[in-house]
């Protein structure tokens, strides 16, 4: 087929088919390519934007541009000193990290300028440029190719430089190459940074959060404990709730337990300053003066502001005969709960006015005894007060509490603790709640007195389960009468 | 008996100690055959968890209290931690391989994801676990901050189901892979594909080989929960306050625990007693009510007969007779006429029900 050109007028009626789906061909390229570009950045920020963690979505990103961009890529991240780190991932699956000096990566400018936020188009780094690279590049693409710098930042922001290299039997950097690694740059550089400050963030929640959650229970010979905390914050853990139970040299343990009024951080750092109080006070008082040491804390509280607390604090002591004495002082706070071993529950009356409220407040103090298997259990009142139930306004209450809490019989410590908690959250079904905790403090049963048997016999069938896991016969309540 | 030396002497002896809530017994018995050369995975997948579910079977057949079946499953749980620490976790080469277990949201069978994070600890993996009902928020909390490979997630209830479907859309998005376990995904696993998990496996065996296998684990679920199961599922969640006063009404003479019941005692609580059993009525008819809406969330009208059968098993082990469940269908179906996967799925409960009836009837 011969061409005369197409600058005649005859016969280019003939050619122009042709030469219109030439261009048609180049256009519907184009087309996709624009459109192959726009899906890669689309799933740039999907895959990036939903990512907080710092180090997920370093992963991500150097994963990201291979094959699309380059054969091997590598993040440098901010240097924190002399050191930083980099992440690199290629070619093929080949994946590593390390550290390397930043005087070393500052020997290359545009390596430098990028780590620094000051390189705001993606750069070219010619092979001989590149030596000072050696321990952070793989070693098989280092030579003889050029590689391509980008900076990652979030406005004035740096958050790293990201380099690129191809193969050999790659073509070399094209403009649309750098144009789609700037666009990518500047939305991953958005996404590390947002992660780095979320991170640093997190990092510090977590250090305090750690300071403030409860300790675990100790062991201590001669007593069960069991407790649960379910913040009202749930994805910071962090609540006004506090308890504390620590083992005594002599046997035994001394333990508190209270409620700062209000939820979240406020509350919690209140919460954590009378905890840490409550501490000191074990370790240079004397002998035990419970009601001494609520008065202590009540001028403490007086003086950290405006708000107060509800405290229970107190010892328990194993006997000879497996039982266990509870001294108990109260400052406001809900009456502990005792479950006895027929079943009854019993309110433990203990008068006292909360703590921080008024200078010069009276506290009031109590004795029991928890028999072999019987329990003593003090809450919150975010466990009373949980909103939920079939209506999803019904408060739980204290009788649902003390029903649930007579069905325990048999039950060690921990697993009440966890059962009442599985209650409430069950009756809230997801609704939100203020912070709730529970301690339960057990005299062991006698060993060769396993739980109480109660036949599901006719008398309880005529009820129903709670749900299909905890169902529970409704004829609970007359455990131990059997 | 079999190859791993876990008699079924040594069961049954468990069994009695999980019974007798014996700490001391099942500890000494479990780390024995750890010690003795048994494998810590093989005692907490041969014989605690086995017991475990023998545990559920009591409960659920009326011959243990919910008190027993707790003081047992503690006693389990210890024995888990005990054999774990009895056993040396191997010391991990290479980069660190991250799992975070939880449990569902409403999810309280703690002890399947606890031995999990076990079996993954023993074989090498970094394990976080953040034990039973775990919040959306607190789970995308925890994964943004530590940054898990992959979060396995435990069910083992389907009325579970949508609250899973949550939880794995919440890993998912923020780029973190699900793993899922537990009955509450149906045979197979179904459910969990349906709702968009990565992978399933049906035991902590099956999920740490699982694992290995496809390290690292990647994106490749997709949900196939549809908009307008979903418009029905709200509509029914939106109307369950409604739905179970209508039910607790027009029950009230056939269903256990609905009726005011002058033949029980009430002991020391007699004020509360008959108003608590009627909630505990109410909220056995709540959870039926939740397996129908997670049926048409799903799309498996499964879920829904699978919950009629172990309510009809769970009635017939206290002596009272399934129909009421049929008169349960036929009130519901009676509310919901503008819902046509509702009513479908409530059609295939009340077929299940006859012919379950109808079968139950057969060998007399």
């Amino acid at each position: 087929m011969t061409d005369d050109g197409d600058g005649g007028g005859r016969g280019a009626w003939g050619r122009a088919p042709a030469q219109l789906s030439g261009l048609l061909g180049l256009v519907e390229a184009a087309l996709l390519d624009e459109r192959d570009r726009s899906a890669f950045l689309e799933e740039t920020t999907r895959r990036l934007g939903a990512s907080l963690h710092h180090g997920r979505t370093v992963r991500a990103l150097v994963e990201m541009v291979i094959p699309k961009l380059a054969d091997a890529s590598v993040v440098v991240l901010p240097a924190s000193g002399r050191r930083t780190h980099w992440r690199r991932a290629g070619p093929g699956d080949a994946r590593s990290a390390g550290e390397v000096a930043v005087a070393t990566l500052e020997r290359i400018p545009k390596v430098a300028d990028a780590l620094y936020g000051l390189q705001p188009r993606p750069a070219v780094i010619r092979p001989q440029e590149m030596a000072a690279l050696d321990d952070v590049l793989p070693g098989e693409l280092v030579h003889g190719e050029e590689a391509l710098v980008v900076q990652l930042a979030a406005g004035g922001v740096p958050a790293g430089a990201l380099i690129m290299l191809r193969g050999p039997e790659r073509p070399r950097f094209e403009d649309a190459d750098i144009e789609l690694a700037h666009q990518f740059a500047l939305r991953a550089g958005l996404a590390l940074a947002t992660a780095a400050l979320y991170s640093q963030q997190a990092h510090t929640i977590a250090v305090l959060q750690a300071s403030m959650a409860p300790e675990p229970l100790p062991v201590a010979d001669g007593l069960r404990l069991g407790a649960a905390y379910r913040p009202a914050a749930e994805a910071l853990r962090i609540s006004g709730d506090y308890y504390h139970v620590a083992p005594c040299p002599a046997g035994g343990v001394t333990f508190f337990f209270g409620d700062v009024s209000g939820k979240g951080a406020e509350a919690a750092v209140l919460a954590g300053r009378v905890r840490q109080s409550m501490r000191t006070l074990a370790m240079v008082k004397r002998g035990p003066d419970l009601l001494g040491d609520l008065q202590l804390l009540n001028d403490l509280v007086i003086s950290a502001g405006h708000r107060f607390t509800t405290l229970v604090t107190g010892s328990a002591r194993p006997c000879d005969d497996g039982s266990v004495k509870v001294e108990i002082a109260s400052g406001g706070h809900l009456p502990p709960l005792a479950l006895r071993g027929d079943g009854r529950v019993e309110e433990i009356v203990c008068e006292g006015m909360l703590v921080g409220a008024v200078p010069d407040p009276s506290f009031g103090r109590t004795e029991l005894r928890l028999e072999p298997g019987e329990l003593m259990l003090l809450y919150s009142d975010g466990l009373t007060e949980a909103r939920g139930g079939m209506s999803g306004r019904d408060i739980y209450g204290d009788e649902r509490l003390v029903d649930a809490l007579a069905g325990c019989v048999g039950m060690q410590a921990p697993s009440v603790a966890e059962r009442l908690e599985l209650l409430t959250t069950e009756w809230l079904a997801g609704r939100p709640h203020d912070d709730i905790s529970i301690l339960t403090l057990q005299a062991p049963p006698r060993r060769g007195s396993p739980p109480r048997r109660r036949p599901g016999g006719p008398g309880g069938s005529a009820s129903t389960g709670g749900s299909a896991r905890t169902g529970e016969s409704a004829s609970t309540k007359e455990s131990g009468t059997s | 008996m079999n190859a791993t030396g876990i008699t079924d002497a040594v069961r049954a002896d468990f069994d009695v100690c999980l019974a007798d809530a014996d700490e001391g017994g099942a500890l000494e018995l479990a780390v024995g055959l750890v010690t003795s050369g048994v494998s810590a995975e093989d005692v907490l997948l041969g014989l605690v968890a086995p017991a475990q579910v023998r545990v559920g079977e009591r409960w659920e057949s009326g011959e243990w209290t919910v008190a027993q079946e707790h003081a047992a499953t503690h006693v389990s749980r210890l024995t888990v931690d005990a054999v774990a620490s009895a056993a040396r976790a191997p010391v991990g080469g290479g980069s660190p391989r991250h799992v975070l277990v939880a449990c569902g949201d409403g999810e309280w069978h703690v002890l399947p994801s606890h031995i999990l994070a076990e079996v993954l600890r023993l074989r090498g993996f970094q394990v976080r676990s953040l034990g039973g009902s775990v919040s959306p928020h607190e789970l995308l909390s925890d994964v943004h901050q530590n940054g898990p490979d992959v979060v396995a997630l435990s069910c083992t209830l389907t009325f579970n189901l949508p609250l899973a479907h949550r939880q794995i859309e919440t890993c998912r998005c923020a780029g973190v892979p699900v793993m899922t376990g537990g009955p509450g995904f149906g045979p197979e696993g179904i459910w969990a594909y349906a709702l968009g998990a990565d992978l399933y496996a049906a035991d902590a065996r099956d999920a740490a080989e699982a694992l290995l296998r496809h390290w690292p684990p990647v994106l490749r679920g997709e949900s196939s929960v549809q908009d307008g199961a979903v418009e029905e599922y709200a509509a029914l969640v939106r109307r369950r306050p409604d739905l179970l006063a209508h039910l607790a009404h027009v029950l009230r003479d056939v269903f256990p625990g609905l009726r005011e019941r002058p033949d029980i005692p009430n002991i020391p609580y007699s004020s509360g007693s008959s108003g608590r059993e009627h909630e505990e009525g109410t909220e056995f008819l709540g959870r039926l009510l939740d397996s129908l809406a997670a049926a048409v969330f799903v799309g498996d009208e499964r879920v829904f007969t699978g919950q009629l059968a172990f309510a009809a098993a769970y009635f017939s082990a206290r002596s009272v007779r399934p129909r009421c469940l049929l008169a349960m269908t036929d009130a519901l179906a009676d509310r919901l006429r503008g819902s046509p996967r509702t009513l479908g799925t409530l059609s295939a409960g009340r077929r299940y029900l006859v012919t379950r009836e109808a079968d139950s009837r057969r060998p007399e």
